[in-house]
């Protein structure tokens, strides 16, 4: 199991968005949502940073980001993009370290949106939206990744 | 006023037209308390919202009109709704209608506490009217925790608690409109007197949730429990809850009527939210079954169109062809607020 925001966890991140939801995970929704789920990454063309506001230094530093890029229905780049990296993404989103570390521990990420726990900090709010419910089930994908976490959670 | 008694059909409104309300039949739902409340017929609590669009009140007549509506969510007495919900209801019932209040559950936390972030950048007036809307929205979100405490019988230290056990029913699409209102009200909280994302908020909060989802989907519950004669104290407290909607609609709608009066280009705002909002509306991610409860899915998503149109109408909003062609597509979602 890699530590979380490592480049062994980027690389368990890629390989889990380019496989795709579970058969299991997709029998909690009907086909047709799949469908559009499916038809999004074929066509999207785009990408994410995925910050924690607050890592700690031990493990990197803040602000550091996972950064997801698709073309053609697949992942053509996922890899941590540290404090002092150039960060340039169509969409720049933040969340604590608490809250990553939750959703990793199997907080829902639909209420992760909607509660504000990861925010868009950069980019269109309105097409972001569009293709919310492929942003929403890949980040679920993220959270069931898992990760050891070497420091604890700030009380 | 209908009678109760009379018990038309659910979706008698949706082939018959709403009932044409007169200047005391206005008065009498406008004034009546809440054990009145339980005598109104939904469909004109509904109908209450239109007639006053075309005649848009101002927010602090909005906000007088709170403060004789006011109703004490204590109040309400649940012990008949839960020997309704365990030994008259069935099944498919149980399930049908927990679905929908589920999503109201959830949506009204949402439209509370996002809320106070739009009243920075409002006026004096109309932040009266936001200050009673949110308090509202408080009162309805403790309706549906003591619904789901007294009549379904959920367990729960705290509010949280029961919004927890609520969530697994909540449609995975529910996170269009109640995201998209999260980041909107993040947006609005960098810059509160951006009028553009003002207006973004507002059509996503007023129009869609408020005016459209909330609403139309509303109307199932309530007129099911009206036909059946079930759930007193939820036909009671809803219908109020209704009536408070029309207040915030009418305010929401002249929000956005004044800022395209004031500004045309606003209606851009308006229709590229609508699109996004819309765009997302065209897929499901769970059967509903609506049929339990008198209402086919056609038939909701026909109530969602008559409802979006009608507000547009109202308050001079026109639709584009291509957002005409996405309502036409759009599918049934259970959310409110």
């Amino acid at each position: 199991m890699a530590e979380f925001f490592s480049k062994q966890w980027a690389e368990d991140v890629r390989e889990a968005l380019q496989a795709g939801p579970s058969e299991e995970v997709r029998g909690n929704a009907l086909p047709e949502y799949w469908a559009f789920f499916d038809l999004i990454r074929s066509i999207y063309e785009g990408s994410w940073a995925l910050g924690v506001r607050d890592l700690p230094k031990e493990m990197g530093g803040a602000p550091a980001y996972l950064y997801v890029q698709w073309s053609g229905g697949n992942v053509t780049d996922c890899r941590i993009i540290g404090p002092d990296d150039p960060l340039e993404a169509t969409y720049v989103l933040g969340g604590s370290f608490a809250d990553w570390k939750k959703l990793v521990e199997g907080y829902d990420a639909k209420r992760t949106v909607m509660y504000r726990k990861i925010l868009i900090e950069e980019g269109d709010i309105l097409e972001f939206f569009k293709t919310i419910y492929f942003f929403v089930e890949c980040l679920d994908q993220i959270g069931r990744v898992d990760a050891t976490f070497p420091v604890a959670v700030p009380a | 006023m209908t009678e109760l008694a009379e018990r038309k059909s659910p979706t008698a409104v949706l082939h018959e037209g709403p009932r044409a309300l007169s200047d005391q039949d206005v008065a009498m739902i406008e004034g009546v308390d809440l054990a009145g409340v339980r005598d109104l017929d939904i469909d004109d609590v509904i109908e209450l919202v239109h007639k006053d669009l075309k005649r848009l009140p101002d927010f602090a007549t909005l906000y007088r009109k709170y403060l004789k509506q006011r109703w004490d969510v204590y109040d309400l007495d649940f012990s008949q709704d839960k020997i309704d919900w365990h030994e008259k209801m069935t099944q498919d019932e149980r399930d049908s209608f927990t679905a929908i209040s589920s999503g109201f559950h959830h949506g009204e936390r949402q439209v509370e506490i996002e809320l106070p972030i739009f009243m920075i950048g409002a006026n004096e007036e109309e932040k009266l009217h936001i200050a009673a809307q949110i308090e509202d929205e408080a009162r309805h979100t403790v309706f549906f925790d003591r619904f789901y405490r007294e009549v379904v019988g959920l367990q729960g230290n705290d509010i949280m608690d029961v919004l927890d056990a609520t969530f697994p029913y909540v449609a995975e699409t529910f996170i269009s409109p109640f995201g998209l209102l999260a980041y909107q009200a993040e947006e609005l909280r960098r810059d509160p007197y951006d009028e553009r994302a003002r207006v973004r908020y507002g059509t996503t909060y007023f129009l869609w949730i408020e005016g459209v989802l909330a609403l139309s989907v509303m109307k199932v519950t309530l007129s099911y429990a009206r036909w059946k004669g079930f759930l007193p104290a939820y036909y009671t407290g809803f219908t109020a809850t209704c009536r408070d909607e029309s207040r915030h609609v009418q305010g929401g709608m002249k929000y956005l009527q004044d800022a395209v009066r004031k500004d045309p280009s606003m209606i851009h705002e308006i229709h590229n939210t609508l699109r996004t909002i819309l765009y997302a509306s065209g897929v499901r991610s769970r059967e509903i079954y609506f049929e339990p409860l008198g209402w086919t899915e056609e038939e909701v998503n026909l109530l969602f169109q008559q409802q979006l149109r009608r507000k547009c109408n109202d308050v001079g909003i026109s639709l584009s062809q291509d957002l005409e062609d996405l309502l036409d597509q759009a599918r049934a979602q259970l959310a409110g607020g």
